[in-house]
């Protein structure tokens, strides 16, 4: 949690990062992500993207922060190690991955997303079982 | 309009360049609003309602960016309302202050906010607090906020007294917010107010045709049209002295 009030995301320029591709070592991953591009890297000011994508974000952790202000550090502390305990899944990253818990302590288990009607699962079957279990724990 | 800053402002947003105004007396607040909602020089909206409901007797008047003003207050009202079933009690309006000065000051960058938060509670009475647009946190026992407050500060300086009583009180909002109705363009339509006390809160409404009127000039026009007919009448009053005959 980030202690500020911010309502809106703020617009700030990102530079270029490897963090996607990077293999273990921390260097760009060319194996399995193709030849190193400075077009890929440089992450231009998204805008509208970046703000729609951290927007909800941005929303909770004004909430948060405003507990933790008016109530005391334990008030968010307590959600956020609530939601932490909820998000434990033991079970290997298979497709369909709904966790109702977490839904109803972020408060959007009665809501129909767009996300839940259209476009299913964005990768399909895990074909690397191992990274998305390395990632997962993150070795 | 061009006194407001309009790099704060996104081109045609809509703006409540406004009249805004709270006053504390003995046992309760008056907070008082004009009614009018700009964007440019269209009134998008001319029977706004500008006192904003944050809790039971706690209220707020909006001035700036309807869109700021707006999110802000609901941030608010969201907060005191979790504030209130958590703790068991109605909070303080210096609580409520404080919320609203830490989103204004906060996110000064973003915003084009002017509030007054003024209410009444338990711990402290009637309390006034000023939230300008950096995002400061001021208590006074009267505070005026807007484009149109800039009018009326003398007017203001003039006439409170302290120790008033609700009818002075709410005569006092009337005048200050009808003079500065006449001189603000971005100020008009009619004046809402709202006297918050221990008991209750009550709603005024003043529409624009009963508001209180001032020295509006006299029709000068018409007597300059006069003065030459006049004039003329003394030059043929007057006896020649020499005639021609």
């Amino acid at each position: 949690m980030d202690p500020s009030f911010r309502i809106v995301p703020a617009s700030a320029p990102k530079s270029a990062s490897v963090a996607e591709t990077s293999n273990s070592l921390g260097l760009h991953d060319t194996l399995r992500y193709g030849p190193r591009t400075i077009a890929t890297e440089i992450k231009t000011e998204g805008g509208l993207k970046d703000r729609l994508h951290s927007w909800e974000e941005t929303q909770d952790n004004m909430k948060l922060t405003m507990l933790r202000n008016t109530q005391g550090l334990h008030a968010p502390m307590r959600m956020l190690m609530e939601r932490k305990l909820v998000s434990a899944n033991p079970h290997m990253p298979i497709l369909p991955q709904t966790n109702l818990q977490l839904d109803i302590l972020m408060g959007r288990d009665e809501a129909v997303e767009t996300s839940d009607v259209f476009l299913g699962p964005l990768n399909g079957p895990p074909l690397d079982i191992r990274h998305d279990m390395e990632k997962k724990h993150r070795i | 309009m061009d006194h407001i800053d309009m790099n704060r402002l996104k081109q045609g947003e809509i703006n409540l360049g406004t009249s805004i105004m709270a006053v504390q007396f003995e046992g309760g607040v008056v907070i008082g609003a004009d009614s009018r909602t700009t964007s440019g020089s269209y009134i998008a909206n001319r029977v706004t309602d500008k006192l904003t409901f944050l809790h039971d007797r706690i209220y707020c008047c909006r001035s700036g960016s309807a869109a700021d003003t707006q999110a802000i207050a609901d941030i608010g009202h969201y907060s005191l309302q979790m504030q209130t079933q958590v703790i068991g009690a109605a909070p303080t309006v210096l609580t409520a202050a404080a919320i609203m000065e830490k989103m204004c000051y906060q996110n000064k960058d973003q915003l084009s906010a002017g509030i007054i938060v003024a209410g009444w509670d338990k711990k402290n009475g009637p309390s006034v607090y000023n939230i300008p647009l950096g995002g400061g946190l001021f208590r006074q026992p009267w505070a005026i906020g807007g484009s149109g407050s800039t009018y009326v500060y003398g007017y203001c300086d003039a006439t409170y007294q302290e120790g008033w009583g609700k009818d002075e009180t709410v005569n006092f909002v009337k005048n200050t917010l009808a003079l500065a109705m006449s001189r603000d363009g971005s100020s008009g339509g009619c004046i809402r107010m709202c006297v918050i006390t221990e008991d209750g809160v009550e709603r005024m409404f003043i529409p624009g045709d009963q508001l209180p009127r001032f020295w509006e000039g006299k029709e000068i026009l018409s007597d300059v049209t006069k003065k030459p007919l006049a004039a003329i009448a003394a030059v043929m009053d007057v006896a020649p002295m020499a005639v021609e005959v």
